[in-house]
């Protein structure tokens, strides 16, 4: 990541500062963007949260979460540096008491640190603490510079829920102090696809319904549910991964190129794809849930044998669907979703399935083989780009065979991409929400999933109807199959 | 659900390593090449895959089932680089050897399903006997577009052809023996049209290749021919109703054959014929149950 400017001094209050978010992603994200010297010159860093403990026990947390992390190796000058404003404050969201101790320590880390009276809070904190956490950050806004408030996910459960979010953050803030995250708009591929479908002549034109046969996007899990049942029961794919990654997703590959690269434009753009979109018809939204099977060699249990879980529940852990986007651009094409839990792999793509050649004339040469050509978004786990194209066999004769060019990020998996966290907080300090959600795009998804869902009641499931480590159900492979079309197999 | 990452972390390393100039990498792989290697293979094994070479850039996983009281997964990964005259890059292979133990053996499905390169063809070669494999195999063939075998590493041939047939329909299968057999078959294509009459085969090999040869003389030109036949290591001598035919020379080693093997796309039809007719499959199809 390299700067155009450096961001305004501010303290980073994060709320939730004990939970597994803040050690797993927030702080080694913070790390590594100290280790790249791209913090404010004058900052400072509040943990908040509940537990009783003192800054210095919570300094020693962190620094144990930085070492086993953070992806870049652990230097003691940039902990020193990220840890010499870190401090903590034990609060109950919503307790006066609480919200003074919080005030107190941010004007003394003003006093101490330089950082001007601009804050960035993270939001890292449980649902049900979200009306206390807003009220009493909004209740000190005016006695604040700057104030930008991240937000996680889930944001909302339902449409309604979600505009009276909306509604309580508008209470206190303006839409542009508002950074819902969806932290995969933070990843590198995901804003490559902007780049590649804006940046090089070569697709933009054959980027509509002329040339390409379908869209095919998937979030696929091997992970369940990791002792997470109070917030997978009343969630399911549909809420978990569907309304949000998905979607957005889906919204980035279809969208018209926006004027310019501001969030107005890209998040304007984005709407309109959303707005856009018939509600899929019962035979086009298939559900499922796992049982029991083998994943990466183990034996692994059923989603209703999960600790937490109740043993007849409907709750699906996975989502097919074939949605359409009704404009010029896309009519007629259909975009394939799936997102589960325990499937055999874990990977996140979208593949462009361009359509075949018109008059192949190398059909009977190349067999089985020849098959149309793919463009390939690798989100995860190994970020890159390929390209299926049909080429000649070297030698004598005119043998075609399918063959990939295959692009991967950074020259090494993981190790070397920035994590999304990182770009995401960095945005958010420089003020640039193009990569988060906004107000409209959330209602407009929560619209998509309350009509998907509202069907649902109606319907009898027959569940678990997939196994731990398989594709996914057979009614996926129907819905897809019906239109003489197949799944992606890997 | 520490192996995928444990791989991973392993490959970023190795390839972080290589590309000590920090340019966008291509990624050279041509398919998923997986090579289920029971106790005793693995040295075979290895050697094969040396022989490929450059040939066929892939991602090579080799699974190593063995016997244990609980089930252990360890893997370990290293990256085969190839610099060859002319080319600007090196060509890159990733080597992915998995020890399988105990319970974990049975579902190596599960195992390589999320190590395959997406988007491209998974080949397997299956070493060892087939009918051993039960729901091995089966998961095996669940994630392979095609199975290599080698029916002369079997010990109840022509009987375990078979249980092959079956599996036609699921997977595109080739067989080593039968691709060693080829430059004989070209030869007893060459005495055509005398060979059309032909109704003894004699071979002095190993009985897959033998039975493989019978069964594909029967199944081009549709009719029963016997056979009989002498061990040998390699098919050294074809006779058709006594009289010799002229030996094709020198057979090709097991890395260029298996070489071939990953370059075909589609289903065989001529080898399926052939295993169709070898004598007991035929048999069975003569005298149904
Ligand atoms: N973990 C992830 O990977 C992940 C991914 C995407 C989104 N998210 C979202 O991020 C948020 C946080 O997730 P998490 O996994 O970090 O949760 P978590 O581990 O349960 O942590 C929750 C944090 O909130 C604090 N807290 C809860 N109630 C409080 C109260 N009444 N007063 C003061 N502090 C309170 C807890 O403090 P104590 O522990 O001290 O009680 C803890 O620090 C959730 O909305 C989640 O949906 C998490």
């Amino acid at each position: 990541m390299q700067l155009a400017r450096r961001p305004e001094s501010c303290a980073i209050v994060i709320f939730g500062a004990t939970g597994d978010l803040t050690r797993r992603k927030l702080i080694p994200a913070l790390y590594s963007l100290a280790y790249r010297n791209l913090l404010p010159h004058h900052f400072a860093i509040l943990g908040v949260a509940h537990t009783a403990q003192t800054s210095a026990t919570f300094v020693a947390t962190m620094k144990k979460a930085v070492k086993q992390h953070a992806r870049d190796p652990f230097r003691q000058d940039v902990w020193d540096l990220l840890s010499e404003g870190m401090r903590y404050v034990e609060t109950e969201f919503g307790n006066e008491d609480g919200n003074d101790r919080v005030a107190e320590a941010l004007e003394e880390v003003d006093a101490e640190h330089g950082t001007a009276g601009n804050r960035l809070y993270y939001l890292a904190v449980p649902p049900k603490t979200f009306t206390d956490s807003v009220t009493e950050i909004g209740e000190r806004r005016h006695r604040e510079g700057w104030v930008r408030l991240i937000v996680e996910k889930p944001f909302g459960h339902d449409l309604a829920s979600a505009c009276a979010l909306n509604d309580l953050l508008h209470h206190w803030f303006r839409e542009d102090e508002i950074f819902r995250i969806d932290h995969y708009l933070g990843k590198e591929t995901v804003q490559n696809m902007l780049a590649l479908r804006f940046a090089n002549g070569i697709f933009e034109p054959v980027w509509n319904r002329q040339f390409i046969d379908h869209v095919q996007i998937t979030v696929a899990e091997a992970m369940g549910i990791e002792g997470r049942a109070g917030f997978y029961e009343p969630a399911g794919a549909i809420r978990d991964v569907f309304q949000n990654h998905l979607l957005q997703l889906l919204a980035l590959t279809a969208m018209e190129p926006p004027i310019d690269f501001t969030a107005d434009a890209v998040r304007t753009e984005k709407v309109k794809v959303l707005k856009s979109m018939h509600t899929p018809g019962p035979k086009s939204v298939v559900r499922g849930q796992y049982g029991a099977g083998f994943v990466e060699g183990l034996e692994v249990p059923s989603y209703r044998e999960e600790d937490g879980v109740s043993p007849d529940s409907l709750t699906e852990t996975y989502i097919a669907a074939k949605l359409y986007v009704d404009n010029w651009r896309w009519a007629d094409t259909p975009f394939y979703v799936r997102a589960g839990k325990r499937l055999g792999r874990r990977e996140t793509t979208i593949a462009i399935q361009f359509k075949q050649a018109p008059h192949p004339p190398f059909e009977a040469i190349a067999g089985d083989d020849l098959r149309p050509n793919v463009l390939l978004i690798q989100v995860q786990p190994d970020e890159g780009v390929s390209l299926a194209i049909g080429a000649k066999v070297p030698g004598a004769g005119m043998t075609i065979r399918t063959v990939h060019m295959d692009f991967l990020y950074g020259g090494s998996f993981r190790t070397q991409l920035p994590e999304a966290y990182e770009r995401l907080i960095l945005d958010c300090l420089l003020g640039d929400a193009a990569l988060f959600t906004s107000e409209d795009e959330v209602e407009e998804q929560w619209k998509l999933v309350d009509s998907i869902v509202g069907g649902w009641a109606r319907d009898r499931t027959n569940f678990p109807n997939y196994a731990s480590g398989s594709p996914g159900p057979k009614a996926a492979d129907d819905l897809i199959r019906r239109d003489a079309r197949s799944w992606r197999r890997h | 659900m520490g192996l995928v990452s444990d791989i991973e972390r392993q490959l970023g390393a190795l390839r972080a390593a290589e590309a000590a100039d920090g340019r966008p990498e291509i990624r050279t792989s041509t398919m998923t090449h997986l090579v289920w290697c029971p106790p005793g293979w693995h040295t075979d094994a290895r050697k094969t895959l040396a022989g490929l070479a450059e040939r066929h850039p892939a991602r090579t996983i080799i699974l190593l089932p063995e016997s244990g009281p609980r089930a252990e997964i360890v893997a370990h990964a290293e990256l085969k680089v190839f610099r060859l005259p002319g080319l600007a890059h090196e060509v890159v292979s990733e080597v992915i050897e998995i020890r399988l133990r105990g319970d974990a053996a049975h579902h190596p499905g599960s195992v390589v399903a999320p190590l395959l390169v997406s988007g491209l063809p998974v080949f397997c070669r299956w070493r060892g006997e087939l009918a051993a494999g039960g729901g091995e195999l089966d998961e095996i063939l669940g994630v392979a577009d095609r199975l290599v075998v080698d029916s002369s590493e079997w010990s109840r041939v022509p009987a375990a052809y078979a249980a092959l047939v079956p599996l036609f329909e699921r997977s595109a299968i080739s067989d080593i023996a039968f691709a060693r057999t080829l430059p004989w078959r070209r030869r007893l294509a060459a005495l055509w049209p005398q060979i059309g009459s032909v109704e003894r085969l004699r071979v002095e090999g190993p009985r897959a290749d033998a039975e493989l040869l019978a069964g594909w003389l029967r199944s081009r030109l549709k009719r029963e021919v016997s056979l009989t036949r002498r061990q040998a290591a390699a098919v050294e001598s074809v006779r058709v109703d006594g009289q010799q035919v002229e030996s094709p020379g020198a057979l090709p080693g097991s890395s260029d054959l298996l070489s071939d093997e990953l370059d075909r796309p589609g289903r065989d039809p001529v080898y399926e014929a052939a295993v169709r007719a070898t004598g007991t499959v035929a048999d069975a199809a003569c005298h149904p149950g």
